[in-house]
């Protein structure tokens, strides 16, 4: 049977970032994925980082320490990941729209926090907002400017990961290998290895990156993981060539959205069903992509072509000129959902050798550095980097009664499909 | 939105058949979509008579049997969308067609069916070597399109990659349009397709170059098009042997190198997928009714695997009569005793050198359809 020092279940951002990192510290890695690298969630996502997007605390603090890890990966990765930069060699930022006085009010105040915090944001007025974005619609209330966030190719990061790890020597890959249960030593409960449909690893430490699956890996050690898959959906247009001029552009309800219920906006039935929030970028390509949405859909990542109208709705409020634009294409895909929005990165104490560093909602991409990094630190007892890593800590689920949340978020859910069949049977009357 | 009891994407041979299949045994609300400005897919262009016996339409030119069909179908009442995309495919069996126009333009159109059948063909493999991207290298089906259907010559001096059947009937038709094909360039030891193709080539005194392919195609013709072709001889390994290059004017070279399965509408549905080298690669699983694993979804013809024109229109008519008995439009028992009747013919089809192989794809295929539906 093959040994490791530690083995990570998942081969997708948080896996292949906490592999890299424990092969700097001098571990012999194994990854076991049971599709392929960069499979599952990073292979249906917008590649987009920063911390702007981010509740001000922990939150966006734990952004802006990734940042300075990309920062640092730019400049000793072999492996281009293909990071956005401007002629100055910054990333080039988001621009976020408000769309009435609530908005802007919500906007100036996670400045103000964010500020504090030393992150780098401003709230501007409409006439700034006209020159950061010009082809924006003419009467919006203000904006936000983030001039530090931008983009990484995500698949990039993940195989660039595994490339420079591989540098090492001590980095194995195990693809289309399915882990079907975890080896635990009856009395301490600590971990021995996995077993999988291609054999048995021995290894004392083991390390949830699973993602929207965690539950399934968290269940094999009698955890129950509080995460969720979370849907969302793109559009790709066909060419048009610079529309934004920014990195990306969002409505300031993206942010509201996904961490609070939405009652503010001035928005139709069908992009009120969907949950649909403007998130636009003209790509490299020349190509328009246009998001977003929120909503529970259970594993599937099938396009929906209502969600595609309710986008396109939202498209054009804030960009007018999209109507003149052909969609060519649309793709969905799971952003592992963590009931209380924050990511779980930590040992676990009950399961001595058990490591988690799953649930990062639509923020994987950026923070996919940070957790590597703080999980090599845990599974190496050093110090920890990040001062605020205890708030990430799977501890913080101890006292929690999950099955009752998790139950509360299903209604939520079942009440909130009930409101999207009303607005549907009562549009297509 | 719209509403029909059968949806066909593809008017090809196996969309056809489905189509007639279906009406003639009482499915009231065919429609029939098809991209192309005609219906018959790759009938149309098949100005050669077809082999075998009979009742397999032996004798008769493809584009012959592609007019009758159309007739046929529009005879039986059949709805047909022309210069029509199927560009969406949900849940719930709801389509999204842009929709061709009177006036040219196009219109986007949802619509729910009650029975979807796929049936939207192959694609022509492409083959990479230096200059492929260069204007005038192409399909041999587009070429075979452009003299038969469009009437135009692709170009005036054409190198032919791929000895199969279609490399072997589109060259000799292409000296049929008055083009000079310089000559055939077969990889592999032997030629592909069937010797009498062959041999008509060969009397005409068309060198085919076998244990050969292209090294690389220089653009210098007018706009950048192809104006020389480089052959070179390659090893049991296909590694190319230095020195044996043989370099050719020509503006166009057409590649013969096997179709694949369009499978992007199957693939946009829960449908279970097999991968089989054969058939061209992955295609959908399905039973003897045609009907995938997502029930009310069935498929024909070269999505279900790449074959020839008759299979495809004799799937085609087991899929219609499928339809139409989910539909309630006749009995389990009727439908039954029609499709034993089609799966004979089928059988039928699938002998000989070059059919067993085809047998033996089609039972892997459909040997995957799980025994019990959820």
């Amino acid at each position: 049977m093959k040994s490791y020092d530690i083995i990570v279940i998942g081969g997708g951002m948080m896996g292949t970032a906490c592999a890299y990192y424990l092969t700097q510290e001098g571990l012999k890695v194994a990854i076991v994925e049971r599709g392929d690298i960069a499979g599952g969630t990073v292979s249906h996502t917008d590649g987009y980082i920063g911390a702007s997007e981010k509740q001000p605390g922990v939150d966006s603090m734990q952004g802006a320490a990734s940042m300075k890890l990309y920062d640092e990966m730019r400049k000793t990765f072999d492996y281009d990941f293909e990071f956005s930069e401007n002629e100055n060699g910054d990333p080039i930022g988001f621009v976020y729209f408000c769309d009435s006085e609530f908005e802007f009010e919500k906007a100036k105040e996670q400045v103000a926090k964010n500020q504090a915090l030393g992150i780098e944001q401003y709230a501007v007025d409409p006439y700034i907002l006209q020159q950061l974005e010009p082809n924006c619609a003419k009467d919006l209330t203000g904006g936000m400017w983030v001039p530090k966030d931008g983009a990484v190719c995500p698949f990039r990061v993940a195989f660039g990961f595994v490339e420079e790890a591989k540098k090492t020597g001590l980095l194995d890959v195990y693809t289309r290998t399915e882990v079907l249960d975890i080896k635990q030593d009856p009395a301490t409960k600590a971990v021995l290895g996995v077993v999988t449909d291609k054999g048995e690893f021995a290894a004392p430490k083991v390390v949830n990156a699973a993602g929207c699956w965690a539950p399934f890996i968290g269940a094999m050690v009698g955890l129950e993981v509080p995460i969720e898959p979370r849907f969302g959906q793109l559009t790709v247009s066909e060419k048009t060539g610079k529309i934004t001029q920014n990195r990306l552009a969002l409505e300031y309800g993206y942010y509201l959205t996904k961490f609070f219920q939405d009652g503010e906006r001035p928005i139709s039935p069908l992009v009120k069903a969907f949950n649909v929030c403007l998130n636009i970028t003209s790509d490299v390509t020349g190509n328009t992509v246009v998001g977003g949405c929120r909503l529970f859909r259970g594993f599937s990542i099938k396009s929906e072509y209502k969600i595609m109208q309710a986008v396109a709705q939202r498209g054009i409020r804030y960009y007018p000129m999209l109507k003149d634009f052909n969609c060519i294409r649309a793709f969905a895909g799971i952003r592992p959902f963590c009931l209380d929005h924050l990511p779980i990165v930590s040992d676990v104490e009950e399961v001595p050798g058990f490591y988690m560093a799953c649930g990062h909602e639509g923020d994987g991409i950026t923070l996919g550095p940070i957790t590597g990094k703080l999980i090599s630190q845990y599974a190496t007892g050093k110090p920890l980097e990040f001062e605020l890593a205890p708030e990430l800590a799977w501890a913080r689920w101890h006292d929690k009664d999950i099955p009752a949340m998790k139950a509360r978020e299903e209604e939520n859910t079942k009440a909130l499909k009930a409101v999207e069949e009303e607005v549907i049977r009562s549009l297509s009357k | 939105m719209l509403n029909k009891q059968l949806l066909i994407v593809g008017a090809g041979p196996a969309g056809l058949a489905a189509a007639i299949e279906a009406k003639k045994n009482g499915v009231k609300d065919v429609l029939l979509v098809d991209l192309n400005m005609k219906a018959g897919g790759q009938l149309m262009k098949q100005i050669h008579k077809f082999f075998g016996s009979k009742e397999h339409r032996a004798g008769v030119r493809g584009i012959d049997t592609g007019a009758a069909m159309l007739k046929e179908a529009e005879e039986l009442g059949v709805e047909v969308w022309l210069k029509s995309t199927c560009v969406g495919f949900f849940d719930d069996k709801v389509a999204c067609i842009e929709k061709g126009m009177e006036d040219g333009s196009k219109k986007i159109i949802y619509l729910k069916a009650e029975t979807i059948i796929i049936a939207t063909g192959g694609q022509e493999n492409v083959v990479r070597f230096k200059g492929w991207t260069t204007p005038g290298v192409m399909g041999a089906g587009a070429a075979q399109t452009m003299i038969n259907v469009n009437k135009v010559q692709p170009g005036q001096n054409i190198v032919m990659l791929g000895t199969g059947n279609v490399g072997l009937i589109v060259s000799y038709q292409l000296m049929q349009a008055g083009c000079n094909v310089v000559c055939l360039v077969e990889a592999a030891p032997g030629i592909g397709g069937y010797g009498v193709h062959a041999s008509k080539i060969s009397r005409a005194g068309v060198p085919i170059y076998t244990k050969h392919t292209i090294k690389e195609v220089k653009g210098n013709g007018p706009n950048g098009r192809v104006s020389e072709v480089t052959i070179v001889e390659i090893d049991p390994k296909f590694n190319p042997i230095e020195g044996t290059e043989k370099t050719f004017a020509a503006d166009t070279v057409t590649l013969a190198a096997g179709l694949k399965p369009v499978s992007e509408l199957v693939k946009l549905q829960d449908i279970e997928l097999v991968f089989n080298g054969p058939f061209g690669g992955w295609v959908p699983t399905h039973n003897e009714k045609m009907e995938t694993t997502c029930p009310g979804i069935y498929v024909a013809g070269d999505t279900t695997g790449v074959e020839e024109a008759n299979t495809a229109l004799e799937e085609g008519k087991v899929a219609g009569v499928s339809a139409a008995e989910a539909l309630g439009a006749i009995s389990a028992a009727e439908a039954d005793k029609q499709r034993a009747e089609i799966w004979a013919r089928l059988d039928g089809l699938r002998m000989g050198p070059f059919g067993e192989k085809r047998a033996i794809a089609k039972k892997e295929v459909m040997a995957k359809f799980p025994g019990v539906r959820a």
